[in-house]
């Protein structure tokens, strides 16, 4: 692979999304959890590729509002291979729209269990340990390698992993384009995409149907049935039961109302 | 605890919290050894903040243990013992005891208003492809730093006024709105997970959906794992893909050259 040198713009704009990405937790909702964190950051990226093309500039916004969620750190990394791969869907339109969302639908699980677990069981622990043992004797320089060891750690590893997801995904692209590969990837990542939503509808995906029906002395729970037939099931139906309606046409704003009234009613009926 | 105290201590959670949490997402700077230190010095005993500060951080890790139940949230028992420590100079335990009520309050309140600020996500996807990403940003940056200022306000009162008032208004209201709204609260991840299926799927992969589900529901691999068994599936996929187009390439390569053959 050849070595990437970056054009003063690249520069600015891959530090723009670096300072944008520390916004990781703002206006989080429980929908989409990141997503808007996602398209602050894409946004430097998407108005410079984009400029010309405001219908493309639309979907791509679209794209990246679509539900993200990994630890603060890898965020950055996925940011900035997003930009390389919205830089290849613009210049030579080998990347499609889906490819790009399954490789970030497929990097978000992974990388956030990592992540966890390098900075928050790992290095949080370590650097708890040097500052308590400073602060307990009332030396404020505790606190300081806490914040030096566990949180600028994260920021200085944010800057590099923006940079290097585009580098090394603007790199990784041109060879898999230049072999004539693209389209052998595309279908092997959506696999991996589609394979790692799956996972991830199966933790996160939950319907909590509490329904007893009595018949005389035996009360029956409809939940534990429709658990014992097939674990999740009702989560699965619900899930497509919304894609069926996104299919059909239906807007978000209504699928978002329809989920707050159904889980009111239903608590009203006693279902929940 | 008087309400300069109260109206301090509000501030300062709400200030190191949007910092910590919505400006730089680093999770640190609430922590009990970080908070603890700057609640002292807004309160006018730096030393006693910075004590405790490790005392805190020992009980939230799980190095030392302390009777009775400890609260859910770090950074508000923190705030709060701290705060109890060095205006009335009670023992940590105590102001712990005190933190309880009021960071139970504060999770029972951003649990109600957490379906009302998720069913924004609706909102957030119409702003964004509207064509004007300025106002997006900022209406983001704005209501998300808003959000912080409610659990701010019941840290407020809870502490200036005590916690029966809030207990009351919690209490007034029916249990089924209560639980509808958790329930609302967990359906709604299947709006965002619905769309974004709906957008990766293909008929021909579709089925590799149910594999990732059966691999985490049932077999209970964590992402990592699935992950790499996905990977797995992708390479060879990959090479099986390649081949196909290898052997496309030869075919038309050989077929134009038997034209060729004809034509001269």
């Amino acid at each position: 692979m050849a070595k990437t040198v970056l054009s003063a713009k690249e520069k600015s704009i891959l530090h723009s999304m670096f300072l944008r990405s520390h916004l990781v937790f703002t206006a989080f909702t429980m929908v989409k959890m990141e997503a808007n964190a996602f398209t602050i950051s894409m946004a430097p990226a998407i108005e410079d590729l984009y400029k010309d093309d405001p219908q493309g500039k639309i979907e791509a916004y679209r794209r990246h509002q679509n539900f993200f969620n990994t630890h603060a750190v890898p965020l950055s990394f996925i940011v900035g291979l997003s930009y390389a791969m919205e830089k290849e869907h613009v210049e030579n339109g080998s990347v499609d729209g889906k490819t790009i969302e399954s490789i970030k639908a497929a990097l978000m699980g992974p990388t956030a269990g990592m992540f966890d677990s390098i900075f928050f069981n790992c290095l949080r622990v370590i650097a708890a340990g040097i500052a308590i043992g400073l602060c307990s004797e009332g030396n404020i320089l505790g606190t300081l390698i806490f914040i030096l060891l566990y949180g600028v750690t994260q920021s200085i590893t944010k800057y590099y992993f923006v940079n290097w997801g585009y580098i090394y995904g603007t790199s990784f692209i041109d060879t898999v384009f230049s072999s004539g590969l693209m389209n052998a990837l595309i279908k092997s990542a959506s696999v991996l995409g589609l394979m790692m939503v799956g996972a991830m509808s199966a933790s996160f995906v939950n319907v909590p149907l509490n329904w007893v029906i009595s018949v005389g002395q035996t009360s029956v729970n409809v939940g534990e049935i429709f658990d014992s037939i097939f674990p999740g099931l009702l989560g699965i139906m619900l899930l497509f039961f919304l894609i069926w309606l996104i299919k059909k046409g239906a807007r978000p704003t209504q699928l978002v109302l329809g989920i707050l009234a159904f889980g009111l009613l239903g608590a009203l009926i006693h279902i929940f | 605890m008087s309400v300069t105290t109260a109206l301090i201590v509000a501030f300062v959670y709400v200030v190191i919290y949007n910092l910590d949490n919505l400006w730089l997402s680093w999770q640190c700077l609430s922590r009990p050894i970080v908070i603890a230190p700057v609640a002292g010095l807004f309160l006018g005993d730096f030393r006693t903040g910075i004590i405790m500060g490790a005392g805190l951080e020992s009980i939230f890790m799980g190095i030392s243990a302390i009777g009775g139940s400890i609260p859910a949230d770090p950074t508000t028992a923190s705030i709060v013992a701290v705060a109890y420590a060095i205006t009335s100079g009670g023992d940590m335990e105590t102001g712990l005891a005190i933190a309880l009520p009021i960071g139970t309050l504060m999770t029972s309140f951003s649990g109600i208003l957490m379906p009302f600020f998720s069913s924004l996500a609706a909102y957030w996807e119409k702003l964004a492809t509207s064509g004007n990403i300025k106002n997006f940003t900022w209406q983001v940056i704005v209501v998300g730093n808003c959000q912080t200022l409610i659990s701010g306000a019941i840290l407020f009162v809870g502490l200036a006024y005590g916690v029966s008032g809030l207990s009351s208004l919690l209490g007034s209201l029916p249990a089924w709105v209560l639980t509808g709204l958790g329930a609302a609260t967990s359906m709604m991840l299947a709006v965002g997970f619905a769309i974004l299926t709906s957008m990766i799927w293909s008929g021909e992969i579709g089925i590799f959906f149910f594999v990732g589900y059966i691999l985490a529901r049932f077999v209970g691999l964590g992402s990592l794992q699935i992950a790499l068994l996905g990977a797995a599936i992708a390479i060879t996929m990959f090479f099986s893909e390649k081949r196909i187009i290898d052997l496309k390439n030869s075919l038309d390569s050989s077929a134009s050259a038997s034209k060729g053959d004809d034509f001269f």
